[in-house]
């Protein structure tokens, strides 16, 4: 039923039974009025009629109110359920709003009913499609390595995820609301984001800091959604930047290694086609320089080629099982003619209790030449040089040491860079390369390799080379 | 004018001094990085950047004079904005202290004696983070910063000192080098007053929150210096 006749209903049943009373019920009790007057001949008393025609309709009126007020008043309630549904879904509580089915409520009622419930329902599913976009968008800020800063027209910082906030150390909470300046705290990334907002995209690449990162940064307008704001996308390219001056560095130092004896082999030879080579002592001591200078480039190539192949990982390891102090005894042994002429004593020392190792001894013994070579050349004449070896926990540390002029600290951990040489004027001849080459070695053994020193007192230097526990040793 | 306009002109006048410490702060980078890479056109491109810190620094001197004259700031703002005033000439003598180093790169670039820069550039990188710290802590009041903060200019105290032994040495043995030893001497020398500036700014920064003008350098000048 429609709610116009739901709520009139009462209205005209009311109306009806007022207007039958005077009607109908009127002028049949006036007629019985006057026939009963007419039969005993007393006059016509009508105020009794009037009297009880005025209560019936009275009675009537309040009867039927009554009943349209009861009828309505559930329909309010029902209107009154609805309106504070409507004020709930205002307020975002979509969740809570779960209305009863209103069966006996008028259609238009019911028709609200279902659309207010339809519509929480939607906003719910909204809601939830939303919050997981934005579960999605924050993982991927969060998530990504790249820094990434939104500001809008007046300089505010509006985003910044974890990357920026770890790149410029604040946290976003921090950064939010606060200008660009006191974010970024760059004049450069200021500057960027000034163009960006009144112009195109741009890109710059900066060093920022006394922490010297090295950046790319991206500035980009956001457009017309989102008027006025500009986003800044910083990329790290510290590490990059760092291989490249790695790299420059190399070719340059590659190129430097190779002119030096270069140099003095073009000399040596012109001095003997100038005339040299009609003195046959002269001419025999420049040819044995000049041996020794190409044995030197030829080592130095072969350094380097042996280096690429580790580093390229396609060294072969001969791995076998073998005794640390055969190890040891094939180096001394093998540079002891080198460290007498040197004037230098070089000795070992290794306890004979020590578990095997599993390694190459060819490629050990090159480790060991190489430390010993050096050990050699920056120790005066007098010193010594002592080989041994001890263990510690499942590995089998070895030491070479000496009482030479040993190492500054801050080049201690950069020596075994391939072509880092802590002291040029006095490492001679050196290519650079044979610490880079000693490290990978041992790494390939799964070992470590380290050096400590006091300067003009001496160096030790370490590696170590995991023990052999074969299963009937215990 | 409304209180709302006078925080607002503090902020814009904050940013701009932040931008002029970052100027400083990248000058002294680049300066030894010039020496570093022995680039003089790297050196010369940091006396133009000079040029730019001095007139950025009149240009907020200004505007803090500007709002003096027309907000009579009383209390908290007037002592911020003070300290700004002395602040931004503290970070232009770093400036000047960049190009001082700038100098010295221009000088040496032909010279192939070697310069102990791994150790400048340490010195370098702490005296600026100490500078870049200390503008943030300036900008949030924290006064645990302040003293933090200015303790460490004992550190490149320490380090003029290694530095300054190392080439004195030098000096001594290689006496036809006095000259260039000198030079890096002044490099030094600039750094370390860098780390000075500073202290006198965290001695700011205490004025700001405490309203105490504190000496928080315990080191006489002159003693350094000597």
């Amino acid at each position: 039923m429609r709610i116009h006749t739901r709520i009139a209903k009462p209205f005209i049943t009311t109306l009806v039974l007022v207007l039958a009373v005077w009607l109908i019920a009127l002028p049949l009790l006036e007629k019985s009025a006057y026939q009963k007057a007419s039969a005993t001949g007393e006059p016509v008393d009508l105020s009794l009629v009037h009297n009880a025609a005025f209560l019936i309709s009275l009675t009537g009126l309040v009867i039927g109110l009554y009943i349209s007020l009861l009828h309505t008043s559930r329909y309010v309630d029902d209107l009154k359920t609805l309106t504070r549904a409507a004020e709930e879904l205002g307020e975002g509580k979509y969740q809570e709003i779960n209305l009863a089915p209103m069966q006996n409520s008028l259609l238009e009622i019911r028709e609200l009913r279902e659309a207010l419930q339809k519509t929480a329902e939607q906003i719910g599913d909204q809601f939830t499609a939303i919050s997981k976009e934005r579960a999605m968008l924050s993982a991927v800020l969060g998530q990504m390595t790249d820094g990434l800063l939104i500001a809008d027209q007046n300089g505010r910082v509006r985003l910044l995820n974890r990357a920026a906030e770890k790149l410029f150390a604040i946290e976003e909470k921090e950064a939010l609301d606060r200008s660009i300046v006191e974010v970024v705290r760059h004049h450069r990334l200021v500057e960027l984001w000034e163009d960006t907002r009144n112009g195109p995209a741009k890109t710059i690449t900066m060093e920022i800091g006394s922490m010297h990162k090295y950046l790319q940064v991206v500035g980009i307008p956001l457009g017309e959604e989102l008027t006025g704001r500009s986003m800044l996308l910083f990329q790290d390219l510290t590490q990059t930047h760092r291989l490249e001056v790695i790299r420059r560095d190399f070719v340059s130092n590659i190129s430097h290694e190779l002119r030096t004896p270069m140099a003095g082999l073009k000399a040596l030879s012109e001095t003997l086609l100038d005339g040299a080579l009609e003195d046959p002592t002269v001419a025999r001591s420049f040819v044995v320089r000049m041996d020794s200078e190409v044995d030197n480039l030829i080592q130095m190539v072969n350094e380097l080629l042996e280096l690429s192949r580790i580093e390229a990982g396609y060294l072969i390891f001969d791995f076998l099982q073998i005794e640390p102090c055969m190890l040891i005894q094939k180096a001394v042994d093998r540079m002891m003619l080198q460290a007498e002429r040197a004037g230098l004593t070089l000795s070992s020392n290794c306890p004979t209790d020590l578990p095997s190792v599993f390694a190459d001894p060819e490629r050990i013994a090159q480790v060991f030449i190489n430390l010993i070579h050096n050990a050699i050349k920056f120790t005066q004449k007098g010193g010594w040089i002592q080989v041994s070896a001890y263990q510690d926990g499942q590995m089998v540390v070895f030491k070479v040491s000496d009482n030479g002029i040993g190492i500054a600290k801050k080049d201690l951990t950069r020596i075994f860079e391939r072509f880092y040489k802590a002291d040029r004027a006095r490492s001679g001849g050196g290519t650079g390369l044979g610490l880079s080459i000693c490290r990978h070695v041992v790494e390939a053994h799964g070992g470590k390799i380290w050096a400590e020193s006091v300067e003009n007192s001496g160096s030790d230097f370490y590696f170590s080379i995991p023990a052999v526990y074969l299963e009937n040793h215990n | 004018m409304s209180r709302f306009t006078l925080d607002q002109e503090i902020k814009l006048v904050q940013d701009e001094m932040l931008l002029l410490g970052s100027l400083a702060e990248q000058a002294i980078l680049n300066s030894v990085d010039a020496l570093r890479r022995r680039d003089v056109a790297a050196a010369k491109g940091i006396n133009l950047e000079d040029k730019r810190i001095n007139d950025k620094r009149f240009a907020i001197e200004n505007h803090i004079l500007i709002i003096f004259a027309t907000q009579s700031p009383l209390a908290h703002d007037l002592r911020v904005l003070a300290a700004m005033l002395e602040i931004i000439t503290e970070l232009e003598r770093i400036g000047d202290y960049a190009k001082g180093i700038s100098k010295v790169a221009i000088r040496l670039a032909d010279d192939d004696t070697p310069i102990p820069i791994r150790e400048i550039s340490a010195m370098a990188d702490k005296a600026t983070s100490m500078l870049h710290r200390a503008l943030g802590a300036f900008v949030s009041e924290d006064l645990s910063a302040a003293y933090a903060i200015s303790k460490e200019d004992e550190e490149v105290d320490e380090q003029y000192r290694t530095i300054y032994r190392k080439v004195v040495q030098n000096m001594i043995k290689n006496p036809e080098k006095i000259d260039h030893a000198d030079q890096v001497l002044w490099v030094i020398h600039n750094l370390e007053r860098t780390a000075d500036r500073v202290t006198n700014i965290c001695e700011r920064i205490v004025f700001v929150v405490s309203g105490e003008l504190l000496e928080l350098d315990n080191t006489d000048d002159e003693d350094k210096e000597a």
